[in-house]
């Protein structure tokens, strides 16, 4: 028998440890979570892009599907003054709907109905105009404020790689949902998906935001980035859906007698 | 023929001596089974006559008529589910009103419409701030000083509380900022503050002064829409109790007087009518726990009567309290503390002084008879309408004065109906349409929303823009078309405005004593002939929760006869059976000296009936007893669905012929049944084996 020459046992032997190699499963580049205050800093970034320093205003759509019930749609202009914490929703249309509103000035939110001329407080969970949105869907965001955030891992949300956070009420302040879960773009930290929770670990909301708004705030002076579009689906109430388009935004200074409930009075007289 | 029958009964009345365990033990089923079928059906009947009583004349009539495209079940008084049923609707009700008129045997016919809605209860506070907003509005000077001074009472109240609380408050910087700002309220300038700057300063109140104070709470009310000229006419059970009706073509809201006792009326009062309910029932506050509980819980919420006094009546109260309890000090909270701490001994006096020197100096109820109210709806179609109405009085069904059920339900004119159920326009659902074109929305149904959302991968961010010279969002736009400022509706509407157009069901009363399955047939025959698409269905199905509870009772007491009738039968068949053995001489020998085989099924059957003739009929009369006791004494409404079955708080039920005739009927029915097999089987005996017996 002939022996193998030196080249051919080389060959063999490269032939064979690449195969061993690709036989071997893929193993993963270990990603490194964020370090708490890492994790605090990407909370403030999503914060500080949405803020805008001066006056917000404006117009959107809302749309609300419900199981087997027409469709709820508005068009509303929303005002706020994030310095003072003041918001401002008033609904345009349809007719039926114009002149009611809410104001928020610090932790209290009313809502006025000029056909009966009364103003009464709601809650943080108030359903706005009956749909599945609420006041701070259309506030400022203030998630490093309101949350603590811990890493729960690094996904993918069809073409984007995301991280993936879990955010707890801090104490003692009050929000909509205790614990909420975070979908952070990794290359622009916007946050593209967002789940609401219970205390008792019920899934009560999803939400969307495909698409962002960039605009140049002089007040800033730095750009204002704002969600172009919200989708929300209802967990609980399954198929329920509501949409919010905002159709245009203006970063110009606002009038200071806007966030009194004499002014959304007078609007409507 | 009769003489057999004869020697067939003495034979049998003879085997059923002699054979006197077997008598017994199934005479004693056959006893059991007539007596339970005729107190039972005595019982359902006389259940359904007091409930159809009940029913009929308070909110049903007799028939109720509604859209043939309803998606749910007409539920009047409520059902099992918890969303809104879907009942159709009938937009035109004159021409539906028209046909039933003309039906034979219908007397008069109601609109009827069902809508929900809430009231906000605002707290204390929450009120005379939103008094003190309409009085500088309007510029009334005396209105605005009234409320100042109310207000200034309130925060002195308050900061006493906040500074006792201050001092084991986990949070003391919250605690500071709310004492400085009922400081602000109760310094010298506030007055001038307020009438430099009304708006800014009212605002400030409502957003630093009253959310210290407790939050208000939500009232829930079901509301009938109706005719409220012709109601209180048709439903003979109607009784007004507090305030008037509303003035004829008028809207109004008269409240069930259930809910405003046991909803609308101030805590401290609702709790002590509780206790006192319990006590009338031989509870006791020393050895029952859950009154003892509710006594210390009552106590606690003094200030729900604090608050509520004002500066003079605080003083009155303050020192009367003192007088009653023989204190020489003490201030309003303490004694109000005290005076609520009751015990068996002194709790009956303490509740009249309770009604005679409290009760008229506070706001007793949160929505008052004579005042306006804000109901507030979510209509059908999704969008909240609100609408204010005056509350012109309460009402109850003589009766059923103490069930929730009949007074679940306050009664509001058409007009305020159609408001709250809020149904569009096609101009309305037009202008909708338009909106929505116009917005561009692509729809993304929630199982792909991901993809259809993430999947495209291009940018995150839309094209920059600059702040540029804005938007107008009130171009074109009139904002105060539906704006009322608050002012109440009082057009005069005529009864055809309140009766035409949209409502939910139509009752339909019928003449005296009319047949309500024959009269459901000529109005449906009536109403296709017109080209209706409506159903009518009797009180019972439209009672809804009411109407399944005897549903419910029906099917028990039936499947308990069942089952007494089944063992019965299978007892009767074995004993039977276990007889014809014993007596197979005694058969064979009838058959040898000529007893032909039906003479001996006969006899069999002839025994088993005379035996369920004599038990049965013994039953029957126990039941007609047990019935007519009951109706001397009457049977408690101890729950209260049975309050509303019963037509009151007690049943008085009768028996009837027929409740006899079919307890009679099924007993011998059972008898003949179970001892068929048993005479077919002695039937068989042959002569020769009486012969070999006796061998």
């Amino acid at each position: 028998m002939k022996m193998p020459s030196k080249l051919a046992l080389l060959a063999w032997f490269a032939v064979g440890t690449a195969g061993a190699l690709a036989s071997l499963p893929a193993i993963p580049v270990a990603y490194a979570a964020p370090a708490a205050a890492e994790l605090v800093k990407m909370l403030q970034t999503v914060d500080d892009r949405a803020r805008n320093s001066g006056d917000y205003k404006s117009l959107v759509y809302i749309e609300q599907k419900e199981k087997d019930k027409s469709d709820l749609v508005y068009q509303a202009v929303v005002y706020r003054r994030d310095e003072t914490d003041k918001l401002v929703i008033m609904f345009l249309k349809p007719q039926s709907e114009a002149g009611k509103g809410y104001l928020r000035v610090d932790k209290n939110l009313f809502m006025y109905d000029p056909s009966v001329g009364r103003w009464e407080r709601r809650t943080e969970r108030e359903r706005i105009g009956g749909t599945d949105s609420q006041r701070a869907d259309f506030d400022e965001s203030r998630l490093a404020e309101e949350y603590t955030p811990t890493f729960v891992a690094e996904e993918a949300l069809g073409k984007y790689k995301v991280n993936h956070i879990k955010l707890t009420a801090k104490e003692g302040i009050d929000v909509s949902y205790p614990v909420v879960e975070l979908w952070l773009d990794q290359g622009t930290t916007n946050v593209l998906k967002r789940q609401d929770f219970a205390l008792s670990g019920r899934l009560m909301r999803t939400t969307y935001y495909p698409e962002y708004m960039k605009q140049y705030s002089p007040s800033k002076k730095a750009d204002v980035y704002t969600p172009k579009e919200i989708r929300i689906f209802d967990e609980v109430e399954k198929g329920n859906t509501t949409t919010i388009v905002m159709q245009s935004v203006d970063l110009n200074s606002l009038d200071d007698s806007i966030f009194t409930k004499a002014w959304l009075e007078s609007k409507s007289r | 023929m009769s003489a057999t029958l004869g020697v067939l009964i003495q034979m049998a009345l003879r085997n059923l001596v002699v054979h006197r365990v077997k008598t017994g033990v199934v005479g004693l089923i056959m006893f059991f089974g007539t007596f339970l079928v005729v107190s039972g059906t005595a019982m359902l009947d006389s259940i359904r006559g007091s409930m159809e009583k009940s029913i009929t004349s308070s909110l049903s009539g007799d028939i109720q008529v509604y859209s043939s495209e309803a998606e749910d079940a007409l539920a009047l008084f409520g059902s099992m589910g918890m969303s809104t049923p879907d009942i159709g609707e009938i937009d035109e009700f004159k021409p539906l009103r028209e046909t039933l008129l003309e039906v034979e045997g219908v007397k008069a016919v109601v609109p009827m419409g069902i809508a929900m809605a809430t009231v906000f209860g605002g707290t204390e506070i929450d009120r005379v701030l939103s008094d003190l907003r309409v009085a500088t509005r309007d510029a009334d000077a005396e209105g605005t000083a009234m409320r100042v001074e109310q207000l200034v009472q309130i925060a002195e109240r308050m900061r006493k509380d906040v500074a006792m609380a201050a001092k084991a408050s986990s949070e003391p910087e919250k605690t500071q900022d709310q004492l400085a700002s009922l400081d602000r309220v109760l310094a010298p300038g506030f007055g001038a503050d307020l009438a430099a700057d009304p708006s800014g300063t009212l605002d400030w109140l409502d957003n630093k002064v009253a959310p210290i104070a407790a939050d208000g709470r939500m009232l829930y009310l079901r509301n009938i829409g109706t005719n409220l000229d012709t109601f209180p006419q048709t439903f003979d059970r109607f009784r007004l109790v507090d305030g008037e009706l509303v003035p004829p073509g008028q809207r109004g809201i008269l409240l069930s007087k259930a809910f405003y006792e046991k909803q609308a009326k101030n805590f401290v009062a609702r709790e002590l009518d509780k206790i006192k309910k319990s006590l009338d029932q031989g509870k006791t506050i020393a050895e029952d726990a859950v009154v003892s509980e509710l006594v210390a819980r009552t106590a606690t919420q003094y200030q729900r009567i604090q608050f509520q006094l004002s500066p003079k009546d605080a003083v009155i109260v303050t020192e009367r309290l003192r007088t009653k309890l023989g204190r020489t000090d003490g201030d309003l909270a303490a004694l109000l503390q005290e005076f609520l701490k009751m015990d068996d001994a002194n709790f009956a006096d303490r509740y009249a002084w309770f009604y005679q020197e409290i009760a008229p100096r506070v706001r007793l109820y949160e929505i008052p008879v004579g005042e306006e109210v804000t109901l507030r709806s979510f209509t059908k179609s999704g969008y909240i309408r609100a609408v204010n109405v005056k509350v012109y009085g309460t009402f109850e069904f003589s009766g059923l004065e103490t069930s929730d059920l009949a007074g679940a339900n306050n009664l509001v004119d058409m007009m305020t109906f159609r408001s709250l159920y809020g149904k569009m326009t096609d101009d309305q659902l037009d202008e909708l349409a338009d909106i929505k074109a116009s917005s561009g929305v692509k729809q993304v149904s929630r199982d792909n929303a991901e993809d259809a959302l993430f999947g495209g991968g291009g940018s995150l961010e839309a094209e920059t823009t600059t702040a540029g010279a804005g938007f107008d969002e009130f171009a074109g736009l009139t904002l105060g078309a539906a704006a009322t400022a608050g002012a109440l509706d009082t057009t005069q509407y005529t009864t055809a405005q309140m009766e035409d157009g949209l409502a939910l069901t139509a009752a339909v009363v019928l003449d005296e004593g009319g047949d309500v399955p024959a009269a459901i047939e000529r109005i449906e025959a009536a109403a296709k002939a017109k080209g209706l698409a409506v159903q009518a269905v009797g009180w019972e199905t439209a009672s809804g929760i009411v109407g399944q509870i005897v549903m419910v009772l029906q099917v028990v007491l039936y499947t308990a006869i069942f089952i007494i009738f089944l063992v019965a039968l299978v007892i009767i068949n074995n004993t039977m059976v276990m007889a014809t053995m014993e007596r197979t001489t005694e058969i064979g020998t009838m058959r040898a000296i000529g007893a032909q085989r039906p003479f001996v099924i006969v006899l069999f059957l002839v025994e088993t009936m005379v035996l369920g003739a004599i038990a049965g009929g013994l039953g029957a009369g126990a039941g007609a007893l047990f019935i007519t006791w009951l109706n001397h004494v009457g049977v408690p409404a101890v729950a209260d669905a049975l309050v509303l079955l019963f037509a009151g708080p007690r049943l008085y039920p009768v028996f009837t012929s027929g409740n006899l005739a079919f307890g009679m009927g099924s007993i011998l029915a059972i008898s003949a049944l179970s001892t068929l097999y048993p005479s077919v089987l002695a039937a068989r005996v042959l002569p020769v084996v009486a012969m070999q017996a006796k061998e």
